[in-house]
């Protein structure tokens, strides 16, 4: 929506392999990335950003019972690529380089722009840590890999009345998924304290991307990179 | 007046107007393919191309039209007026290809999205799916579906919202 007209978008053509797409009401060219309109009537405006996660089926209806899921289109299910597409996908060729701190091109990596900073997050480095204690500029977040051990959602470690931000750890076999080093507090994957002293609490939310080291490189040319506090396997 | 040469002056015409339209057609084609490095400048130009283009592709086959009607009316040999035709269809040949945007046959697009309830879905627990919530209402988008279509225009809770992958 903008400005009271309701956009509708087509996928028509692509930039540096991250895609463009046409609104009918306008024929404005929009890059996906950023939501932007950069040729046409609209360019230089942008798209409100609907927070949005990334989860498992699983993991996703166990929060939301009440939720709906958008069905395959029947006509062309069958071509929908299997679920292990990304595994050749990571093999494409690239139109962009960017061979830095050893990182591969289509290395996946989930992009974090806020506090005035911009950081990627190395998504096989987070999946083998599972919960990562870290900064985006000068705020304290943490990373965190669901039950699933696949859905990943980052949060502030901003909780009011608790000065500094204390640390997360990862407990097991708990109906919480990690407790604060602060007051012990029991968290689950929603951010929410659900036992001891800070229940009821939540924490905020920080927005992500997951896309691939170049195209996330490309648009954010100043970012830094966590690569994991320990040594890979 | 009566023009000595019309042949020439119409053959002319045809280059100037056939390659005017299909580099029209062919540039931002040549630009915005899969597998290319877009430079900024160039893909803004190619835009810009495809924004404009319609007046163009106007201009060139009303052009056509005209100088064909004119042709016509000099040259009475029956091969030269069917090759001139053939001029004029080569020339909007170019005006119709460029009303068709390549990407968006190639990508087939979702339309109005069908949801199932959670409970009812038959999707693999393990599969991953994008998640919103707008004003309380749940919506989740399979990412094998949306790795094909890539684009789903969709309402959540009466808030109009495009969803990409």
């Amino acid at each position: 929506m903008i400005d009271g007209l309701r956009l509708t978008f087509h996928l028509a053509g692509i930039n540096n392999q991250n895609f463009l797409m046409r609104d009918e009401q306008t024929g404005s060219y929009w890059q996906q990335i950023s939501g932007r309109a950069v040729s046409g009537p609209m360019a230089g405006r942008s798209l409100t950003l609907v927070p949005s996660d990334e989860l498992s089926f699983k993991l996703w209806k166990s929060e939301e019972p009440q939720g709906t899921v958008v069905r395959d289109v029947a006509a062309y299910a069958r071509e929908y690529s299997p679920e292990n597409w990304d595994v050749d996908m990571a093999k494409a060729r690239t139109v962009l380089s960017f061979p830095e701190h050893g990182m591969k091109q289509r290395d996946i990596v989930m992009g974090v722009q806020a506090f005035g900073a911009s950081r990627a997050f190395r998504y096989d480095a987070l999946l083998r840590e599972k919960l990562v204690m870290d900064h985006v500029g000068l705020e304290p977040v943490m990373i965190a890999v669901g039950p699933d051990n696949a859905s990943i959602r980052i949060f502030r470690r901003h909780i009011s009345g608790v000065d500094p931000a204390p640390d997360f750890y990862r407990v097991e076999g708990q109906s919480a998924l990690f407790i604060d080093a602060a007051t012990g507090s029991g968290w689950n994957f929603q951010g929410c304290a659900i036992s001891g002293k800070l229940k009821g609490a939540c924490l905020e939310r920080v927005e992500t991307i997951k896309d691939y080291w170049f195209d996330w490189r490309n648009y954010h040319p100043d970012t830094t990179i966590f690569a994991g506090t320990r040594a890979a396997h | 007046m009566k023009t000595q040469r019309p042949g020439w002056m119409f053959l002319l015409l045809w280059l100037a107007a056939g390659a005017g339209a299909w580099a029209l057609l062919i540039y931002p084609i040549y630009v915005i393919r899969p597998f290319r490095h877009q430079g900024a400048r160039e893909l803004l130009i190619a835009l810009s191309v495809m924004r404009y283009r319609p007046i163009g592709m106007i201009l060139a086959v009303g052009g056509m039209l005209a100088a064909v009607v004119w042709y016509w009316r000099m040259e009475h040999r029956k091969w030269r007026r069917f090759f001139s035709t053939v001029g004029v269809l080569t020339v909007a040949a170019a005006a119709l290809l460029s009303r068709i945007n390549i990407y968006e046959l190639m990508f087939h697009p979702a339309g109005t999205p069908v949801v199932a309830a959670a409970t009812e879905s038959k999707l693999d627990g393990g599969e991953m799916v994008i998640a919103v919530k707008v004003d309380g209402a749940a919506r989740a988008y399979p990412i094998r579906s949306m790795s094909y279509h890539h684009i789903y225009n969709d309402v959540v809770a009466g808030e109009p919202i495009v969803a990409t992958y």
